[in-house]
């Protein structure tokens, strides 16, 4: 027997335990329990109350939360997890080999999407006439070569790689079956042969292979679980193009078989413009022979001839062997274990140290270099750089060649720059360290921010570097290299003619031409470096092909196109503050005419 | 009493999982169009990239110098015309005027004597500025 409670509760009844109360009206319809059961039924009702507050209590803090939640703005805790879990900026070019571009953010290399086709050979069905088809479409692919690779018992061959977004249209209108598009990245080099040198190329797989390209693979590539990083090179793209453009155009009217440059930054020793010529394009560098990829600049290395003598006369000066009035003897050639060193430019009288730098002495430079001596001569030679490898960020450097031993005679023709091989680049680094005040630094091709502090170390004193420049303003302004005279921007340089060394014995017919140079000569900023191999005079130069006839002029033109790019402000140089700025001493005892 | 509370809880079910359903779609919707987004964005990046290279190639220096060479009377720059801003003489003031506000001018027209009044535009002068979300030209 069961009765139903007003609140709900059916409550079963035991006829033991129940005892009907006595009918009142308060308690009409009602069940009143008593005795064990009673206590049992509370015991249950209180637990039942306590859990439900127990719940309730919860629900309300989880309630109250939301409410607050809600109301408020959201906790701390939550905005970390929205920042986890909200929309990044989609990291599109991971993955993508980076940017080169030059100092300026030019666009030197760029990785684009291209399309390859490849093809199934088991799911062509007429090879024959899909490779019929296929070679009308790319006139570049041999009809055979193609037939056989669709003949091929594969499931994959190369069809053509990186194919233009017209030639990808017309071979899908052909609808051959069997023939698939895959998506590429290709390197392109907007600037084409312009800074090939400098920049490099990659393989068809994008992996690089020469140039900053092979050195910052791992940078450019993003490889070790790094990001894809730019590359900032320290070029400057209208100083390479003024560069290259003028190079390009001596080496053609001497009909020379190749052309290097450099501009470099005196005070960072930064390039600028690093030029060899003949080039290629690293768009298609397999159109290209051998010999164009090889940088002169770099890995070339090169008896310099004269220019040496700037090193040999600041070091007398440094090591104060000599000063500007002393001289030396430069009537007759040296005899010296069966060597004979004459002058190119003979005086056939006394000449001061100034005028050996200027009409360019192979004698008094010889006999500088032999009062100073063997020892000290390698010494100064290895701080300046010239005899080891340069620490440069590219993978074709050379190493200059050494003579095995280094003897007095080592010394002399070392002395005017033969004997010693070297590359363009450290000649310019070298120079360079001469003239800005006697501080070495390694050269380098990629941009330096202005508030890095630099690393170098003295070679000369600041005193030695300032007669020097005056001493290479006057070889342009009296001396052989006149034509390098670009006015207004204080030229001073050095030419240097070679003869090519082959199987061991010098090449009379064969000449290396160069020019080295610095401008502006009162506070250098920038080293220019022009150099010609076999070039042959004509009827401008009288025959001639030195270096003051062939590579002076090349400096000249290319420093009047420079100078304004990088700002150099021209000077008067007839003004008297800067010829007294650059005045030095001849001390010549040269008998003059006696003018009455 | 008891059908009223069962209705309206029924009710409050419908329109919770109603609710809740309308959210996980318009979720579904956000997602994808973001998907979309990003894939636009990636092949916009991509285009960017071309167009860069493209005018990366079309400002070679060797065809910018073929095109002045075309269009331009322009050869090597001689040092007397290279000049500092210091160089530059000062400009002699007329005294007569005190206000210098307005587009340059020559300062005296050869025969008409008489002065123009410029006219200042109402707001007052202000710079030209380009903003990325107004866009050019609307």
């Amino acid at each position: 027997m069961t009765d139903i409670q007003s609140n709900g509760f059916v409550t079963p009844l035991k006829s033991s335990s129940i005892r009907v109360a006595p009918s009142s009206p308060a308690l009409q319809g009602k069940i009143r329990l008593d005795g064990s059961a009673m206590e049992t039924l509370e015991q249950g009702r209180n637990r039942l109350v306590v859990a439900g507050v127990l719940f309730a209590f919860c629900f309300f803090v989880l309630a109250g939360r939301l409410v607050g939640l809600a109301l408020t703005d959201i906790g701390d805790v939550l905005d970390e997890a929205v920042e986890d879990t909200a929309p990044k900026p989609a990291p599109v070019v991971n993955y993508v080999r980076a940017p080169i571009y030059d100092r300026a953010g030019n666009l030197l290399a760029v990785t684009l999407n291209t399309v390859s086709v490849f093809a199934d050979p088991r799911k062509v069905m007429h090879p024959e006439e899909a490779a019929r088809k296929i070679v009308s479409v790319l006139p570049g692919l041999s009809l055979e070569d193609l037939g056989r690779k669709f003949k091929a018992r594969r499931n994959f061959v190369w069809v053509e790689r990186h194919i233009t977004p017209g030639q990808q249209k017309a071979i899908n209108d052909l609808g051959i079956p069997g023939i698939f598009f895959r998506k590429e990245e290709k390197r392109v080099y907007p600037m084409g042969s312009l800074a090939s040198h400098l920049v490099g190329y990659t393989d068809i797989d994008n992996k690089g292979i020469a140039g900053a390209e092979n050195y910052f693979n791992d940078q450019l590539a993003g490889l070790d679980g790094r990001p894809a990083e730019p590359l900032y090179l320290s070029v400057d793209l209208r100083v390479q193009y003024a560069l290259r453009d003028e190079l390009s155009r001596y080496m053609t009217i001497f009909r020379a078989i190749g052309a290097s440059g450099l501009v470099m930054d005196v005070q960072t020793s930064e390039i600028l413009g690093m030029v060899s010529l003949p080039d290629f394009d690293p768009n298609r560098p397999n159109d290209y022979p051998q010999d164009n990829k090889f940088n002169k600049t770099t890995l070339g290395v090169y008896e310099m001839g004269s220019t040496f003598k700037t090193f040999t006369t600041a070091m007398a000066l440094d090591l104060k062997q000599v000063s500007l009035r002393d001289g030396y003897d430069a009537t007759d050639p040296i005899r010296f274990a069966g060597f004979r060193i004459r002058d190119d430019h003979p005086k056939k009288r006394w000449l001061s140290v100034p005028e050996i730098y200027m009409y360019s002495s192979n004698i008094g430079t010889a006999k500088m270099a032999v009062d100073v001596g063997p020892k000290r001569h390698k010494a100064f030679l290895e701080k300046l750089g010239l005899l080891r490898r340069p620490l440069v960020e590219l993978s074709e450097v050379g190493a200059p060649i050494l003579p095995p031993r280094w003897n007095t005679l080592e010394t002399m023709t070392i002395s005017y720059g033969h004997g010693l091989s070297v590359s363009p680049l450290q000649l310019s680094t070298a120079v360079g360290s001469i003239v800005n005040g006697g501080i070495y630094h390694n050269p380098t091709i990629l941009r330096r921010s202005g508030d890095e502090e630099l690393q170098g170390k003295r070679v000369i004193s600041k005193k030695t570097s300032d007669i020097v420049r005056r001493l290479m303003r006057l070889v342009v302004e009296q001396g052989t290299g006149k034509q390098a005279a670009a006015e207004g921007y204080l030229v001073g340089g050095k030419t240097g003619t070679a003869e090519k060394a082959v199987n061991g014995r010098y090449k009379r017919d064969a000449l290396v031409t160069s020019f080295v140079s610095a401008f502006p000569m009162n506070n250098p900023r920038y080293v220019v470096l022009a150099m010609l191999d076999e070039p042959k005079g004509n009827a401008s130069t009288h025959g001639f092909r030195s270096a003051g006839w062939t590579t002076a002029p090349i400096v000249k033109r290319l420093i009047s196109r420079i100078g304004p790019i990088l700002g150099v402000q021209p000077v008067d140089e007839k003004s008297e503050s800067i010829l007294k700025q650059m005045h030095v001493p001849l001390y010549s005892r040269e008998k003059k005419l006696a003018t009455f | 009493m008891r059908w009223n509370f069962t209705l309206i809880i029924g009710a409050m079910v419908v329109g919770v999982s109603y609710g809740l359903y309308q959210l996980s779609y318009e979720v579904q919707q956000l997602n994808s169009d973001l998907l979309q987004i990003r894939k636009q964005i990636k092949e916009n990046k991509q285009a960017v990239q071309i167009l860069k290279a493209e005018w990366a190639y079309k400002n070679r220096p060797e065809n910018l110098q073929a095109l002045s060479a075309k269009y331009l009377p322009l050869l090597l720059v001689a040092p007397y015309q290279v000049a500092g801003l210091a160089d530059l003489p000062d400009r002699e003031l007329n005294p007569d005027i005190t206000s210098i506000v307005g587009v340059p001018i020559p300062r005296r027209k050869p025969r008409i004597e008489l002065y123009e009044e410029i006219p200042l535009p109402p707001a007052g002068l202000h710079v030209a500025t380009y903003r990325a979300s107004e866009g050019l030209g609307r």
